[in-house]
């Protein structure tokens, strides 16, 4: 293929190479022939322009030189000889046969001249050689034309011609096979590269010359070279792109891992702005990830403390041990307590900007306002019947006070006072115990009446030192139950000495029980001084008291309530509290019987 | 003349020993159960001093304090407001209240005593530095 390509280029130069040559050769020949007619004509005018126009031209019974010089000649080239003037008119004329002479151009200078003639219909072109008649008044200008040369490609040149062609096309088949002779080994190496660029690159071999021998020798080593090169590429790219891989798989995990804790994160660049945030931030701060990213703090905190502490950490100038906690309400989410840590990142000597952990501390505060709360409440609690027994203690040694009545009055007093405390510490404990998980009741089947009754007698004497009658109301045989004796006598107390506590002197409180099909319902009935709905609905809240109105104190601490409904649910069962203001309230507590009792089961 | 105290407190024990102990000094002494009863009492004789106590039922020692001074803003008779808290933690309220003194509980009425003794002490040395 490239071998045809060659030759077909080798015969088209070849070509072309003849085709210039003649052309050239042609050209010359002209060129030649335009001067000899050229040199002839100019001549020619020249020698017959001096002579006198009378000469020239014919006169009457007289042939003028003009026709005689021109009339025979042989040149096949002459067009026509003519004297004119300048009004056009030809004076004398010879033309050769066939010729007709042109009209004359008015002639400008003084001088002899040539123009081209173009070709009329059917004639040649000519070429005119004139000047002014030396001896006429110069009116009178003699022209002579010549055709002007045709084509000269001359019969008795072709052999000449040919011999150049068959010369040039000799030449282009020796050219063929000397460049084909050199071009083979250069083939043959390209074919072998050829098979270079698959991965198992071969050694070129070669028969040639020593300088092409030099070169596929070159080629080896750079093919060796170049192979090798691949090879290693090839397994670095193999490496690089399994350590891309599990650099990508540990930075997806960590990524996950980070989104799963329960703290916001932040990392901010050293210039402040986020490179990185959890999701955990929105409901956090308030404020979306997407409006974080790339976003200096100033764009998207609203909180200043967090701001103040971002701004603290901005730049390079923080050691890996600065560290720095704020607690703050973020702006963004009413209510919410935040932690934020802000840690700077450095190592190498290099600062990487500030990783900033977001924790939720609003039950950690709740808790903490909580325990403070109560704190104070206890101390309140406390402090009350303190106050009472100091002053009544102070008083009792006040020598100035010696009436036996108020001695008693300030003994009983202090002993009320004192007992109020008791049971409030005891409450506290019984709470804290509750609150804490270690207060499990320990169920065992009970005899309800018997605990019924136990709890009456001990109430009876607080009920008639207040003037109060203490009924019990409870069937001889009432089905067992399974409760934690200890626990539940608490219960009952407590609302055996809320309905005394909030009684009037003459009034009554009824301890009763009934049986249900399913269920016994123990009431605490008071004819006391009752509550309104929406005190009923809290009334067994912690520290919840009744606001109290009227001269008497009744001394509640808010805790007993508390209690006994927190040990009704612990043993299943459930409080249900009917009042009606002015007119006394019913506590009900309502517990599932026990199965018949399997055989040999042991009562208590 | 005999000196007038006003007490108020919701806790009938802290008034009756009170009380008991003032009138043995010889003070005139009439009580309230809180802040309304107490501005009840005061419209009908003003007294010369006014101990009440701050957590009460009804209008509590913080709002009496600001009524009393608000009403009667030409007559600062001192008040003495017993507190479970320390005095230090009150002080923000009664800022801007003239002539609110504290007595922290549990409170000691010999103590009482003994303040208003040397307050009326000063009193009457002021309106006759001469006696």
């Amino acid at each position: 293929m490239k071998n045809n390509r060659i030759g077909l280029i080798l015969v088209v130069s070849s070509l072309a190479v003849i085709a210039l040559v003649v052309g050239l050769l042609l050209k010359r020949q002209q060129t030649d022939q335009a001067e000899q007619v050229r040199a002839q004509g100019l001549g020619l005018v020249r020698s017959l322009a001096a002579l006198p126009a009378s000469v020239l031209l014919a006169q009457p019974g007289q042939p003028g030189v003009l026709g005689s010089v021109l009339a025979q000649r042989e040149n096949p080239d002459f067009a026509y000889a003519a004297i004119s003037g300048d009004d056009g008119r030809n004076l004398a004329e010879v033309a050769s046969p066939g010729t007709v002479v042109p009209p004359a151009a008015p002639l400008a200078l003084a001088s002899f001249e040539e123009r081209a003639v173009a070709p009329g219909q059917n004639a040649r072109a000519v070429r005119e050689f004139r000047g002014p008649l030396a001896s006429a008044d110069a009116r009178l200008q003699l022209r002579i034309g010549y055709f002007e040369p045709r084509t000269p490609l001359d019969m008795k040149d072709l052999p000449f011609y040919a011999l150049i062609a068959l010369a040039v096309f000799l030449l282009v088949p020796l050219i063929y096979i000397v460049i084909k002779r050199e071009m083979a080994p250069l083939a043959a190496l390209a074919e072998q590269l050829k098979s270079a660029d698959t991965a198992q690159a071969q050694l070129v071999e070669l028969d040639a010359g020593q300088d092409v021998r030099d070169l596929a020798g070159k080629l080896n080593r750079y093919l060796d070279h170049t192979s090798a090169r691949i090879r290693e590429l090839e397994q670095d790219s193999v490496a690089s792109m399994a350590s891309g891989r599990l650099l990508e798989y540990g930075s997806n995990k960590m990524q996950a891992v980070l989104q799963c804790l329960p703290d916001g994160l932040l990392v901010l660049d050293p210039a402040g702005e986020v490179t990185f945030a959890t999701g955990k931030i929105e409901p956090l701060l308030g404020v979306p990830v997407a409006e974080v990213l790339s976003q200096p703090s100033e764009a998207w905190c609203r909180d200043p403390e967090l701001r103040a502490m971002l701004a603290r950490f901005r730049g390079a100038g923080q050691d890996a041990r600065s560290q720095m906690t704020i607690e703050f309400n973020p702006l963004g989410v009413p209510g919410k307590r935040l932690w934020a840590t802000a840690q700077a990142l450095t190592g190498h000597s290099m600062a990487y900007g500030t990783l900033v952990v977001l924790r939720d501390a609003t039950r950690e505060h709740l808790a903490r306002q909580a325990g403070n709360d109560f704190v104070a409440h206890v101390a309140h609690e406390l402090k009350s019947p303190l106050n009472v027994i100091g002053m009544y203690g102070e008083m009792l040694a006040d020598v100035g006070i010696d009436d036996p009545a108020v001695r008693v009055e300030a003994i009983n007093v202090i002993q009320d006072e004192v007992e109020r405390m008791v049971s409030l510490v005891n409450n506290l404990l019984n709470v804290s115990k509750l609150e804490m998980g270690s207060m499990r009741p320990e169920r065992h089947r009970v005899k309800l009446d018997d605990l019924l009754r136990d709890a009456w007698q001990q109430a009876r004497s607080r009920a008639e030192a207040k003037n109060i009658r203490l009924d019990l109301q409870v069937a001889r045989e009432l089905a067992a139950v399974s409760v934690d004796k200890d626990m539940f006598r608490i219960a009952l107390n407590n609302l055996l000495n809320n309905a005394i506590k909030y009684n009037s002197a003459g009034g009554t409180v009824t301890l009763s029980a009934e049986e249900g099909d399913s269920d016994v319902v123990i009431s605490v009935r008071d004819s006391g001084i009752g509550m309104t709905p929406e005190d009923r609905e809290r009334v067994t809240e912690k520290f919840f008291r009744v606001r109290e109105t009227g001269d008497e104190q009744r001394g509640g601490h808010g805790l007993g309530l508390y209690l006994s409904n927190q040990i009704v649910e612990l043993h299943h069962g459930r409080l249900t509290i009917e009042s009606e203001l002015g007119h006394g309230s019913v506590f009900s507590i309502h517990l599932k019987k026990m199965p018949a009792l399997a055989e040999g089961g042991q009562v208590l | 003349m005999k000196k007038s105290i006003l007490l108020v407190d919701d806790e009938p024990h802290v008034i009756r020993v009170l009380r008991l102990m003032l009138e043995r000094e010889g003070y005139e002494v009439a009580s309230a159960n809180d802040g309304n009863e107490a501005l009840e009492k005061m419209a009908a004789r003003r007294p010369d001093v006014m101990v009440s106590d701050i957590q009460m039922a009804g209008m509590d020692g913080r709002e009496l304090c600001r009524t009393v001074r608000a009403r009667y803003p030409d007559d600062a008779f001192p008040i003495f407001v017993m507190t479970s808290m320390t005095a230090s933690e009150e002080r923000a309220w009664v800022r801007e209240l003239a002539q609110v003194e504290f007595l922290e509980k549990p409170l000691s009425p010999r103590q009482l005593i003994a303040r208003l003794t040397t307050y009326f002490a000063n009193a009457a040395t002021q309106e006759n530095p001469h006696a």
